[in-house]
C-alpha cells in the first residue's frame, strides 16, 4: 500500500511538471505574443492549447544530426545529463498538507520529505552545469564550447549568492526540510520569510535574480546568447536531444519557481486561513509558483541581455557582497532574539 | 574631436532594479492592449479599387473580351509576362487574340499593361493570392485571366477617374 501510493504521488507529480514544462512553452510564445500585440499560436487546438502537443510531435519527428567530429558518448550524455536532474529534483518540493481522499490517508503531497530537501536540491541543480558544459564542448563548435563556458561560469558564480540566500532562510527556519520550512511559515501571512523585516525583502529580490542566472534565463541567458553565439551550447543539437534541453531548462524553472514559493511566500500556506485542506493548499501553491513562472516569463519579454562582463561584475561585486551581508543580519537578527 | 556629454544617471537608474520594474510594468500594460494581428486566410487583406492586383482581361457584356491583340501590353510589360498570338475574326474589331497569356510567376503587378491598353482591354484586379503546385500552373491562359466587368467595376471606373484628370479620352 505505502509502496502504490508513493508511486501513485511519483507519478502524479512527476506528470505534473512535465506538464507544467509543456504548458510554459506555449505560455512563453502566448506572453511573449500579447506583450507585442501579438496573438500568439491559436491554430491548434482550443486557443492554441495543443500547441506543445504539436510541438513533440515534431521534435520527435526531425532528424537527428550528429555533428562530424563530436564526442558521440558525451554528446548523447549531455542532454540527459541537463534534463535528469532537472526533474529530479522536484521530489522534494512539498505541494501541500495531508492527503485524504475517500476516506483514506495518502500521507504528504511529495514524493518525499528529506531532512536535507533544500541540500538536495541545490546539488542537484548544480549538476545542470555538467550538461550545458559537456553539451558545449562534445558538439566540435565553437559556438557551443563557448557558450557553455560562459554558461558554466555563469552558474557557477551565481549558485554562491543563491546558496547565500537560501542558507539565510534556513537560519531562520531552522530547518533544511523543505516541509519543516514551509511548517515554521505557518499561521499569519506575516510568518512568511518574505515579511522578515529587510532581510525577507532583499533575500527575496536576491534569491529571484539569482534563479534567473542559474536557470540560463534572460536577462541572463548567456549559453544560449543568440546573436553572438548562434545557439550557445545547444547549436548543434537537433530533435529530441534539442527537446532534451529544452524541457530540462523548464523543469528548472518549475522547480526554482517551487523553491522561492516554498522558501519566501510560506509554501502551500493560505493566506489567512490556516488548516486549508489539502486541495486549497495544492491551489494556494500552484497560484505562487505560477505568478514566478510568469515573472519568468515576463523579465524575459522587458528587459534585454546584459554584457557578459557586466552580468560578472554583477555576479561578483554585488550579488556575493549583498547576500553574505544579508546573511550576517540574519545571524544577527538570531544572535540577538530578534526573529 | 566631439566629445560625447553622457547624462549622469540618477540613483535609480543606477541602482537599476527600479528601472527594472518600470520597464515590467511597460510590457504588462501592453498585454491588455488590442491586438494587432490580422488572421491573414480567414480574415483578408484590406482592398480598394486602388489595389493593384493581379492583371485580368475584361469580358464586356456581349461576352467578348475587348483585346485586338495589338501587342501594347506586351511591348510595355517590364518582365516580359504577356504572351499574344493574334488571329482574324468576323467581329467588327477584325483582330482578337488567339493565344493570351500572363506568366504570374513574371508578373510584378506594375500595371504598365492596364496602362498601355488602348481599349480597355486589361485592367488590374484586387486579386493578389497565387499559389499552386507547379510553374507551369501559374502561366495563365485567356480562360483563366477572363472576369466579367461587374466584377471589374470599381477598378474600371477609378482608371477611368485617373485617366480623365490628364485629359484623356477613355
Amino acid at each position: 500500500m505505502a509502496f502504490l501510493t508513493l508511486l501513485l504521488k511519483a507519478s502524479l507529480i512527476y506528470g505534473g511538471l512535465l506538464g507544467t514544462a509543456a504548458l510554459m512553452t506555449l505560455a512563453e510564445r502566448k506572453v511573449s505574443a500579447w506583450m507585442q500585440l501579438r496573438v500568439g499560436p491559436n491554430r491548434v487546438g482550443p486557443g492554441g492549447l495543443l500547441q506543445p502537443l504539436a510541438d513533440g510531435v515534431k521534435f520527435i519527428l526531425k532528424e537527428e544530426v550528429t555533428p562530424d567530429g563530436a564526442n558521440m558518448w558525451i554528446f548523447r550524455l549531455a542532454p540527459m545529463l541537463a534534463a535528469i536532474p532537472a526533474m529530479m529534483t522536484v521530489a522534494v518540493v512539498p505541494f501541500a498538507g495531508q492527503v485524504e481522499l475517500f476516506g483514506l490517508d495518502f500521507g504528504n503531497l511529495s514524493v518525499t520529505d528529506l531532512d536535507i530537501g533544500l541540500l538536495f536540491i541545490l546539488a542537484l541543480s548544480g549538476l545542470s552545469v555538467y550538461g550545458v558544459i559537456l553539451g558545449g564542448w562534445a558538439s566540435n563548435s565553437k559556438y557551443s564550447l563557448l557558450g557553455g563556458l560562459r554558461a558554466s561560469a555563469q552558474m557557477v558564480s551565481y549558485e554562491l549568492s543563491l546558496i547565500m540566500t537560501a542558507l539565510a532562510v534556513v537560519a531562520l527556519t531552522g530547518a533544511m526540510d523543505l516541509r519543516e520550512i514551509v511548517a515554521a511559515q505557518a499561521g499569519s501571512i506575516f510568518n512568511w520569510n518574505v515579511f522578515t523585516p529587510v532581510v525577507g525583502q532583499v533575500g527575496l529580490v536576491l534569491f529571484v535574480i539569482a534563479t534567473f542566472a542559474e536557470t540560463n534565463r534572460h536577462p541572463f541567458d548567456f549559453a544560449e546568447c543568440e546573436p553572438e553565439l548562434v545557439g550557445g551550447f545547444h547549436t548543434e543539437y537537433s530533435s529530441m536531444k534539442f527537446a532534451l534541453f529544452f524541457l530540462g531548462e523548464y523543469c528548472a524553472m518549475t522547480v526554482m519557481a517551487c523553491l522561492t514559493t516554498v522558501l519566501f511566500l510560506g509554501g502551500y500556506q493560505v493566506p489567512f486561513w490556516e488548516d486549508a485542506p489539502w486541495f486549497v493548499q495544492l491551489g494556494a501553491f500552484g497560484a505562487k509558483v505560477g505568478f514566478f513562472l510568469f515573472l519568468f516569463i515576463w523579465v524575459r519579454w522587458t528587459l534585454p541581455r546584459f554584457r557578459y562582463d557586466q552580468l560578472m561584475n554583477l555576479g561578483w561585486k554585488v550579488f556575493l557582497p549583498v547576500a553574505l551581508a544579508n546573511l550576517l543580519v540574519v545571524g544577527a537578527l538570531i544572535a540577538l532574539g530578534w526573529a | 574631436m566631439v566629445v560625447v556629454q553622457r547624462r549622469k544617471l540618477t540613483l535609480a537608474e543606477r541602482l537599476y532594479l527600479p528601472e527594472v520594474f518600470r520597464g515590467l510594468a511597460i510590457t504588462f500594460r501592453k498585454m491588455f492592449q488590442p491586438r494587432v494581428t490580422r488572421q491573414y486566410p480567414e480574415e483578408g487583406l484590406p482592398k480598394t479599387e486602388v489595389t493593384r492586383g493581379q492583371p485580368r482581361l475584361v469580358v464586356k457584356d456581349d461576352g467578348n473580351i475587348a483585346c485586338v491583340s495589338c501587342g501594347l501590353c506586351e511591348a510595355a510589360c517590364p518582365a516580359y509576362a504577356i504572351t499574344i498570338d493574334g488571329q482574324e475574326t468576323d467581329r467588327f474589331i477584325e483582330r482578337e487574340p488567339e493565344r493570351f497569356d500572363i506568366d504570374m510567376l513574371r508578373c510584378i503587378l506594375c500595371g504598365f499593361c492596364e496602362e498601355a491598353c488602348p481599349k480597355d482591354a486589361i485592367f488590374m484586379s484586387d486579386e493578389l493570392e497565387l499559389a499552386d503546385y507547379s510553374r507551369r500552373a501559374l502561366v495563365y491562359d485567356m480562360d483563366k485571366l477572363k472576369r466579367p466587368a461587374s466584377d471589374m467595376r470599381a477598378r474600371m471606373d477609378y482608371v477611368k477617374r485617373i485617366n480623365g484628370r490628364w485629359g484623356v479620352e477613355a
